[in-house]
């Protein structure tokens, strides 16, 4: 479509195309393009007059004159092409009423910003995917009148077709008061046509299940009708959207209605774009595939960047964001100027988070001469740290279209330019990575990268991406859940205990000559009461505690009664997975084993414990 | 230019001549739009080996060709005779860059003979014809099939 737009600004005298279309556009915009030729050759006039003369003040007046006079130019050019969305809006009526009398159902349409203006080529290839999703709303999405009825609704469906600006975007919204989409349903289709396995469904969020309806082949319809169940739909209209450099957001409730979204750039001949350097060369980021830039500083590199199977990854706000190398992806070979002598170099780094050094860039050459060098290298390091050099930071553009999201190392970011979109020749057609080329302000040019191809090339695909994610996320859900705050302490030097922090009141410190002996039970006067105290030893087969001069108390409450337990330090609270071993060191008292820092630690039952110290606090239960 | 060259007549067809590597080569002179020495290049990650990037001239993308690698020879090594021909192959502008630039030769249309079987070891199908000329051969390359995708 790209093509399309470009031939519409070659220039006269190329042999004329085959299409012979017209537009219809408005005098008064005519006449105002009129205006604006006049006053641009009054300013190429002021301007060269200025040149010839040598007036720098006339020269920079007239320049901004002719900026200001071009941005108007660019801007009344661009209206000419652009046709209100009425023209295409005003087809759906009728295949709104047709449809819905074919299928026996009783739908209003309802269209609004019917005077939203397009470009022109965008209004054309945005046509076949809106009648796309609006016959999508008819079949799957409205009910039948009386089954309406049956649930509460109006019989008469309503399908809402309402185009309006925002944010510099032109946004289509399809929705309808139908049955909305039943995930359970798209899911049994997803898993018998074989796009999904049933593990992979188990870890999908509701939003996810939905999106399924974007996959290629995909169709909840038991048989093919001459409206839909071929399931090609859904993923051309992304597709055509997409290639338009637009959005699609699907959002709907079972029961009350889908609602569509689409977003649309207002014209595709001028984009405003990030500029990038990778290696030598420039390349264009189209804007709205940008979310955000991410500058990750030379010593942060190693903690912020981390590695996944053979895929690098960066924790941005919680989220796990694939990373990839623009350099990479593309085949450029990446070098780096050497700090020291200049030199242009073949970048060796693996990793991203691999630092660089001149050891092994001079071992190729033989061993002695390493050597030596590496002495120098050592000597000069003890002045300045090559590894944290500012140029050692990370540039990464953090893109997305509709369904990825991933970050793109890129060596360099510049400004944002608005560029103009060019073709390029047949020869580049197979090159997928790009969108076009622009030519920039120095002349050279620079291709426009396309972020979703990118995407696809890198092996990012949508929705083993997002069940990747969704499974992280359960993960880490799962994690949480089993994750247990507990004591931890010694009994003797090198019995490493633990009990759940929960039940722990307080834990205090006894002088020795405090502890009372009485009879075979050792109490100590404790607010106001006399506290009774155990070892474990008493109850499990463990050493007995070592004399001291103080004596370490976890005061326990179980029962409404408080018991202490003498234990050795350090006592400590941690938070630790329950992954516990509940065979191997198992004994009356003690639930489980667990390794915690390294440290095989004993899981104490005190339940259990005090059952076994006082049968008759647990009488009253049996 | 040579001494042999003639007013052209309608029936005679002019070749505009150039070295790739070091074989002589023509292109039917009215398939040039232009040559010149632009060379700022940028070069396109992806792209097929005999691609050497692409080129704004006067406001328009055009994809440069290394001629020598596209016929299977060596590639062109930039110098300072190398040049880059500007050719219009089915309504696209596609620059060739050739070793360098020769004579304009005149000659009938008959005086162009079939393709030896194998000429340098370059692909026949490439060449439209052979034409003898008093120092040497020169091969006809047929712009539109080389430009195939």
């Amino acid at each position: 479509m790209i093509e399309t737009s470009e031939r519409i600004f070659d220039k006269p005298g190329d042999k004329p195309q085959k299409t012979n279309t017209s537009i219809r556009v408005n005098v008064g915009l005519l006449d105002t393009l009129m205006n604006l030729a006049g006053e641009l050759v009054l300013g190429r006039n002021q301007l060269l007059q200025g040149v010839s003369s040598s007036n720098t003040k006339a020269t920079e007046v007239s320049s901004q004159r002719i900026d200001m006079i071009t941005s108007e130019l660019q801007e009344a050019i661009m209206r000419t092409r652009m046709q209100p969305i009425a023209n295409i809006l005003s087809k759906f009526t009728r295949v709104v009423r047709d449809l819905s009398q074919q299928s026996g159902k009783s739908i209003d349409l309802v269209l609004e910003g019917n005077d939203v203006e397009l470009d022109k080529t965008i209004l054309e290839s945005i046509n076949d995917p809106l009648i796309h999703l609006v016959r999508n709303s008819v079949h799957h999405g409205i009910e039948m009148p009386d089954e309406r009825e049956k649930i509460g609704k109006n019989p008469i469906g309503i399908i809402t077709l309402k185009a309006f600006h925002d944010a510099g975007q032109v946004n289509i919204v399809i929705s309808d008061d139908g049955r909305g989409l039943d995930p359970q349903k798209i899911l049994r289709a997803a898993v018998s046509k074989g796009h999904l396995t049933d593990q992979e469904v188990a870890q999908m969020s509701e939003k996810q299940k939905m999106k399924l309806i974007f996959l290629p082949g995909f169709s909840t319809a038991k048989e093919v009708t001459d409206v839909s169940g071929r399931g090609v739909g859904m993923d051309v209209a992304v597709t055509n959207v997409e290639s338009l450099g637009g959005v699609i957001e699907l959002d709907s409730t079972p029961g009350e209605g889908t609602v569509i979204q689409i977003k649309l750039p207002l014209t595709l001949a001028i984009i405003p774009s990030q500029i990038i350097t990778v290696g030598n060369e420039r390349y264009a980021l189209p804007q709205v595939n940008l979310s955000e830039l991410l500058r990750i500083s030379a010593a942060e590199v190693k903690d912020k960047i981390e590695r996944v199977g053979d895929s690098e990854v960066v924790r941005l706000r919680g989220e796990l964001l694939p990373l990839f190398d623009l350099s990479k992806l593309l085949g450029i070979e990446e070098t780096y100027i050497d700090p020291e002598n200049n030199d242009e170099l073949l970048e060796r780094r693996k990793n991203i988070a691999d630092r660089r050094s001149k050891k092994h860039a001079l071992l190729k050459d033989g061993k002695t001469r390493a050597l030596n060098t590496f002495e120098d290298t050592k000597q000069e390091r003890t002045t300045k740290d090559r590894r944290y050099h500012a140029e050692s930071a990370l540039n990464i553009a953090v893109v997305a279209t509709g369904t990825f999201k991933y970050g793109l190392i890129v060596d360099d970011l510049h400004d944002s330019e608005e560029i103009v979109v060019k073709s390029v020749g047949r020869h580049l057609k197979k090159c997928t990575a790009y969108t076009g080329a622009t030519i920039m302000g120095d002349g050279k040019v620079a291709l426009i990268l396309n972020i979703s191809n990118i995407a696809q090339t890198a092996g990012l695909s949508t929705v083993s991406e997002s069940v990747k994610l969704a499974k992280a996320a359960d993960k880490a859900a799962e994690t949480c859940k089993d994750k247990a705050a507990l004591l931890i302490f010694k009994n003797s030097g090198s019995e490493h205990f633990a009990a759940p922090l929960n039940m722990v009141e307080r834990i205090e410190r006894f002088k020795t000559s405090a502890i009372e002996q009485i009879g075979n039970k050792k109490v100590v006067q404790y607010r106001g009461g006399a506290l009774p105290l155990y070892e474990l030893s008493q109850v499990l087969d463990v050493e007995s505690l070592p004399e001291k001069d103080q004596q370490e108390v976890i005061v326990f409450k179980v029962k409404n009664r408080e018991i202490g337990l003498m234990v050795t330090p350090p006592i400590d609270a941690n938070e630790v997975n329950l992954e516990m071993d509940e065979s191997t060191l198992r004994q009356p008292g003690i639930s489980g084993s667990m390794s915690i820092n390294d440290h095989t630690t004993l899981l104490v039952d005190i339940f259990e414990m005090i059952k076994r110290l006082n049968p008759e606090w647990f009488a009253d239960e049996t | 230019m040579s001494k042999e060259m003639m007013k052209p007549t309608s029936k005679d067809l002019e070749f505009s001549t150039f070295y790739v590597g070091t074989t002589l080569c023509g292109i039917n002179i009215l398939k040039i739009e232009e040559i010149n020495k632009h060379f700022n290049i940028t070069t396109v990650p992806q792209s097929s080996d005999y691609i050497k990037g692409i080129l704004n001239l006067r406001g328009r993308i055009i994809t440069i060709i290394d001629l020598g690698k596209k016929l299977g020879l060596d590639s062109v090594e930039k110098n300072k005779d190398t040049r880059n021909i500007i050719v219009n192959s089915n309504d696209e502008h596609i620059g060739l860059v050739v070793n360098g630039i020769s004579d304009v030769v005149v000659v009938r249309e008959d005086d162009i003979e079939a393709v030896p079987s194998n000429i340098n070891g370059v692909k026949g199908k490439n060449f439209k014809g052979v034409l003898k000329t008093e120092k040497q051969l020169i091969g006809i390359l047929d712009i539109d099939e080389i430009l195939k995708e």
